[in-house]
């Protein structure tokens, strides 16, 4: 009994077991408490904790891709991007005893101020602080080297892109250029900014308690994708072509709002060349380049004033004519009309005109440029001679409404869409505002005004079988590995003439090419058509302000190309189209055609003058040289007695005209005979070519066509009073006394 | 085959090893909740420590190696423990008591550790706290008053209040000079939930309850050495630890954002980002945020609902011991562990202020683990006996 009793006594009770409950209900309680805070925390606000956990947790890291190239039609580079360094110091990676050494040192590389660097240092919480943007390879290796030869801890380098243009000021208000963070600002640059930008990579890495990178523990947020690479139908060498003869013509008319070129394919819109000159080199745009304009804003005290200055400048350099400006198309825009009126049907070839000098329209009498006027004229020579009231004529027979669906029809009253900012709409009539006297002027290409791009677009259209073209510069986007992306060429807008409206057109341009006024664009053998169009600008403070411009069209069989060439306000002898655009086509289409491979094809009288290269007869008998030189239809000329041709001049490298005077010597001992050049101003070319041949020289007219009785002598290559050795080419540039519009 | 059937009843290492043997085997839900705690407590440890010890000590396994090795110990520790008969313990407590009282006076002449002396150094050998020991010692000795007593002298003073108050007094005493208040804390709340269940008279309960609130109101008014304005701040930076980042909100601020950003299923065994240095001490007082950060409030749960079973179960089994002194050694045990679990996950949680105290089976440390699973070793015995007697 005692034995149980106390084994009894030893049981728990259940007493212990309603004290042991009560003390888990307060365990319980506690738990609930511990729940109900971890609900809180990780349910209800958790995005607040994983937001507020993230910025201590990680590191935001964004990958700038690189920009695309910009590549002309055979892949030369235009533009490119090239890697620089941003250097930045972490002050809180860095040994506070190397600052002095990394201040000074920075100093030597970079030239950064040693004080800066080293206040920069001294805030040791910081893990980025920028020492110097877009450093290039030699600096940056430089930097690099010396880090790690004397194990120095937190000065890095981090990549980042600055855009090279390798021809420097060369197609500048194309491709325009770029702001200090690669956005494009202008020109393709910004038209293409997206496309040529890429995507820009986002890499969230890890850090840890002591703010460093946990190199493994990363998420890329967004792949960087490197920018497309434009291929553009730019022509390197036609835009070279181009850019040397507009500076040079530029300077020389002292044209005062810069001059326009354009050298369009007629059949595709493609743009091979395009320019405004004078322009700016795209590796420092906010330079001014004008020297004059430079000079007169430092001039400029007050503040304000100077950065409108400044702006105004740079506005004015960045902007693309060829696009941005409207002006009064003149009589380049009559092949339009002449176009329309044959294809509308209201007028044929062999509808007849007559110019009594003068019209009247609507109460308003209207001169032609020939005051006499031009009596009785074919429809050809109407456009030949450029002669208004004819043109008016056509308006009239076309009425308003067929006028204006043939002027819409061309794309005069449309933006052309080419890929290129700042493209401005033009100002023109439509059915509804168009009265009997605006279509009057309209017809022969005034009171409307249109960009550059939409004239010489309409006259493709007009000579290329009728299609409208889109203009275009860039022909497909490309990868990184040269796959294309997209191909960007336009298909043509519409058929707005037939076919054989437009080989009419041709023919007719290609008879003003040759023989007359727009022959100043002959070339050749090139079959070369042309309109030339001088317009007064209404708008300006001066009555003597012009542009004067140039369409000219080749070859006229099979039209390839379009040239437009246009000074606004040039200041020289004359300011007539032809005679200041025609000649910059002309040459030109002398330089292109051959280059794009177009097969010249001579009419009979053109053979007689074309050039060829010297035979090679050094060291032949002097008679077997003679025959064989004069076989080619060159001029023999022996100096000397000897048997045998010691030399020659021309050498057989050069290329000169039929008929032309080769001077062989014979004695090893004998000089060259120098021949003292002769002034040919203003002499005709015959008689020019006369004198020249009596003194042993050769000539090589440029200009106009030397066929025309009117061509004379504007200016030659070698002044006179100068002494040069006898059978030399001298080039003489030819010009036409009579001036037309 | 045939030696099974004729095993050596005497030595044998395969009984030594079978719990579940029938007529003494141990609770086996207990058992599998110790083991399953152990196991996913290792595994926390490995992904809560690799990154420290990487960075601080150059091996991704420094922690995990030590505590994995005195979990193997631990765990035959427990198995052997569990075979003895748990009255063997009664034997010795005088013995213990002594050894106790040695290593908390010993603890002082030990180096200091962060201005405290808290570890005693075995040369060559593993480091321990003896407040471990401590909290064991007391667990015994107050399991074998209670019965010793019995009911009826429990509910005097002479027996029911005095011995105990004075061997409390004594051990926290030690433990507090140390100093090392939450160990202080957790035996007097290990000794005063004995003493309510063993049968203390409840009067004595409402007048400590008294005594303490007499404390606060003095503290209030007196002030003494700043201890309110102390508290106060120390409050204020535990209702609002952003407000303190560069003090002792910082801890509490970052074990916040662990267990938010963890959400509800959390980032991933192994993907916590704040053990990568944010945090502090997470192989230690900080786990339960680095596991509620990779397996979420979900993971979270889980631990806590094991905890609760654990509790659960060693109260069910105490109130099925053979004796007393079996019921008071596993509410003993089952208290100290409940009171620090409970009180470490209210620490990450920001439940109550922050104070120093790790996650029993989780936390690093590995005599403290050794002795955690002497213990449990001792609740299998009792729950061994309760079984044999009604196997009988």
């Amino acid at each position: 009994m005692d034995k149980n009793s106390k084994v009894n006594q030893n049981k728990v009770t259940s007493k212990m077991s309603k004290r042991a409950n009560l003390v888990m209900l307060f365990v319980f309680l506690g738990v609930a408490c511990i729940v109900y805070n971890m609900i809180n925390v990780q349910i209800v606000n958790y995005e607040e904790y994983k937001v507020k956990a993230s910025s201590i947790q990680l590191r935001d890291t964004k990958i700038s891709p690189k920009r695309g190239t910009i590549y002309d039609r055979n892949m030369k580079v235009l533009a490119q991007s090239a890697t620089v360094w941003t250097v930045f110091v972490s002050p809180a990676e860095s040994d506070e005893e190397q600052h002095a050494r990394i201040a000074e040192k920075l100093e030597e590389i970079l030239g950064a101020d040693r004080e800066r660097t080293l206040e920069k240092l001294k805030k040791t919480s910081s893990y980025y602080e920028i020492i110097e943007y877009k450093i290039d390879k030699p600096e940056a290796d430089a930097i690099r080297q010396w880090c790690q030869e004397e194990e120095i801890d937190g000065v890095n380098l981090v990549e980042d892109y600055k855009r090279y243009y390798p021809y420097g000021s060369f197609a500048a208000t194309i491709l325009g250029f770029c702001g200090t963070d690669n956005q494009g600002l202008a020109g393709l640059e910004s038209y293409y900014d997206e496309e040529l930008t890429g995507v820009q990579g986002r890499v969230i890495s890890a850090k840890n308690g002591w703010g460093l990178d946990m190199g493994y523990e990363y998420e890329e947020l967004n792949a960087a994708r490197n920018g497309y690479s434009l291929v553009t139908t730019i022509d390197e060498t036609i835009q070279h072509f181009l850019e040397k003869r507009l500076s040079a013509k530029v300077e020389e008319y002292n044209v005062q709002c810069r001059g326009v070129g354009i050298v369009m394919n007629v059949k595709t819109g493609e743009i091979y060349a395009m320019s405004t000159k004078p322009d700016f080199d795209p590796n420092q745009p906010f330079e001014i380049y004008d020297e004059e304009v430079k000079a007169a804003i430092e001039a400029i005290t007050d503040d304000a004033e100077y950065n409108n200055a400044v702006s105004q400048a740079r506005q004015t350099q960045w902007r693309n004519k060829a696009v941005s400006d409207l002006y009064e198309p003149g009589s380049v825009f009559k092949i339009v009309t002449a176009a329309s009126a044959l294809d509308s049907g209201a007028a044929t070839t062999h509808t007849g005109f007559y110019c009594k000098g003068y019209v009247e329209v609507g109460g308003w009498r209207i001169k032609c440029n020939q005051t006499s006027g031009h009596g009785p004229l074919t429809f050809e020579q109407a456009l030949i001679q450029s002669c208004n009231p004819s043109f008016i004529d056509m308006g009239q027979r076309m009425g308003i409404q067929t006028f204006v669906d043939y002027f819409e029809s061309f794309g005069m009253s449309e933006k052309t869409g080419i890929d290129l900012p700042g493209e401005q709409k033009s100002i023109t009539y439509n059915a509804q505002t168009m009265n009997e006297t605006s279509l009057a002027s309209n017809s022969f290409g005034q009171t409307f005004k249109v960009t550059p791009i939409q004239m010489i677009t309409a006259v493709a259209t007009a000579v290329n079988g009728g299609n409208l073209v889109t203009p275009h510069l860039v022909s497909s986007l490309v990868d990184e590995d040269g796959n294309v992306v997209k191909d960007l060429t336009p298909e043509p807008k519409r058929q707005v003439i037939s076919e054989e409206v437009s080989e009419l057109i041709c023919g007719m341009l290609l008879e003003n090419g040759t023989n007359y006024n727009a022959r100043w664009s002959y070339v050749p053998g090139y079959r070369v058509g042309g309109k030339s169009g001088t317009s007064q600008k209404l708008d300006t403070a001066m009555d003597d302000d012009y542009i004067a411009s140039y369409v000219g069209v080749a070859p006229c069989d099979d039209p390839e190309i379009a040239i437009l060439i246009f000074f606004d306000e040039p200041r020289t002898y004359s300011y007539y189209g032809g005679n200041l655009s025609g000649p910059v086509v002309g040459d030109l289409m002398g330089e292109i055609l051959p280059y794009l491979g177009v097969e010249p094809v001579y009419t009979e009288a053109e053979k007689a003058n074309v050039s060829q290269h010297v035979n090679y007869v050094t060291g032949q008998n002097v008679t077997d040289a003679r025959v064989t030189l004069q076989r080619a239809g060159f001029n023999v000329k022996v100096v000397g007695s000897g048997n045998t041709v010691v030399s020659q001049f021309p050498l057989n490298s050069m290329k000169v005209q039929k008929g032309s005077i080769v001077v062989l010597y014979t004695d090893a001992d004998t000089e060259s005979v120098m021949v003292t050049v002769p002034d040919l101003t203003n002499k005709s070319a015959s008689d020019a070519e006369n004198i020249m041949r009596g003194l042993g020289l050769n000539v090589k007219f440029s200009g106009v066509s030397a066929s025309g009785s009117d061509a004379v002598v504007i200016s030659q290559a070698i002044p006179s009073g100068e002494k040069i050795p006898m059978g030399t080419v001298v080039e003489i540039n030819l010009t036409t006394t009579t001036a037309f519009e | 085959m045939e030696q099974r059937k004729h095993r050596n009843r005497k030595f044998n290492i395969k009984s030594f090893f079978r719990f579940a043997e029938k007529g003494t085997n141990v609770d086996l839900p207990l058992l599998v909740i110790t083991i399953i705690l152990l196991g996913v407590g290792l595994i926390m440890l490995y992904s809560a420590s690799y990154v420290k010890g990487l960075y601080e000590r150059g091996d991704s396994l420094h922690y995990i190696k030590d505590q994995a090795l005195y979990a193997a110990a631990g765990l035959g520790i427990m198995m052997f423990v569990s075979k003895w008969d748990y009255h063997i313990w009664r034997r010795y407590t005088l013995l213990i008591l002594g050894i106790t009282y040695i290593l908390l006076v010993l603890v002082f002449f030990m180096p200091e550790i962060n201005y405290a002396n808290r570890w005693i150094f075995i040369p060559g050998g593993p480091t321990f706290q003896p407040s471990e020991i401590a909290k064991f010692t007391v667990i015994l000795i107050f399991a074998d008053w209670i019965q010793r007593f019995g009911t009826q002298k429990m509910r005097t003073f002479k027996y029911g209040l005095l011995p105990f108050l004075i061997l409390l007094g004594s051990i926290a005493g030690l433990v507090i000079v140390e100093p090392h208040i939450s160990a202080t804390l957790i035996i007097c709340a290990i000794g005063a939930i004995m003493m309510w269940i063993g049968g203390t008279n409840e009067k004595f309960f409402f007048l400590g309850v008294l005594l303490v609130v007499l404390a606060v109101v003095m503290a209030y008014f007196l002030n003494p050495a700043g201890l309110w304005d102390r508290a106060m701040s120390r409050i204020t930076a535990w209702q609002n630890p952003e407000s303190d980042l560069r003090g002792s909100g910082y801890q509490s601020y970052q074990s916040l954002l662990a267990i938010g950003s963890g959400g509800l299923f959390g980032l991933g065994l192994g993907n916590s980002r704040q053990k990568h240095l944010h945090l502090p001490e997470p192989q230690n007082d900080f786990i339960f945020a680095v596991i509620c950060e990779e397996l979420g409030f979900i993971g979270g749960m889980l631990v806590i609902c094991l905890f609760l079973a654990l509790l659960l179960r060693g109260m069910y089994i105490a109130f099925r011991a053979k004796d007393k002194f079996g019921a008071m050694l596993v509410v003993g045990v089952i208290s100290q562990i409940t009171i620090q679990a409970f009180l470490n996950i209210a620490v990450a949680t920001n439940t109550i202020p922050n104070t120093g105290i790790s996650l029993p089976f989780f936390s690093e440390g590995g005599t403290s683990l050794l002795m955690l699973l002497g213990e449990m070793g001792i609740v299998l015995s009792v729950s061994r006996y309760a079984n044999l007697e009604k196997g009988e």
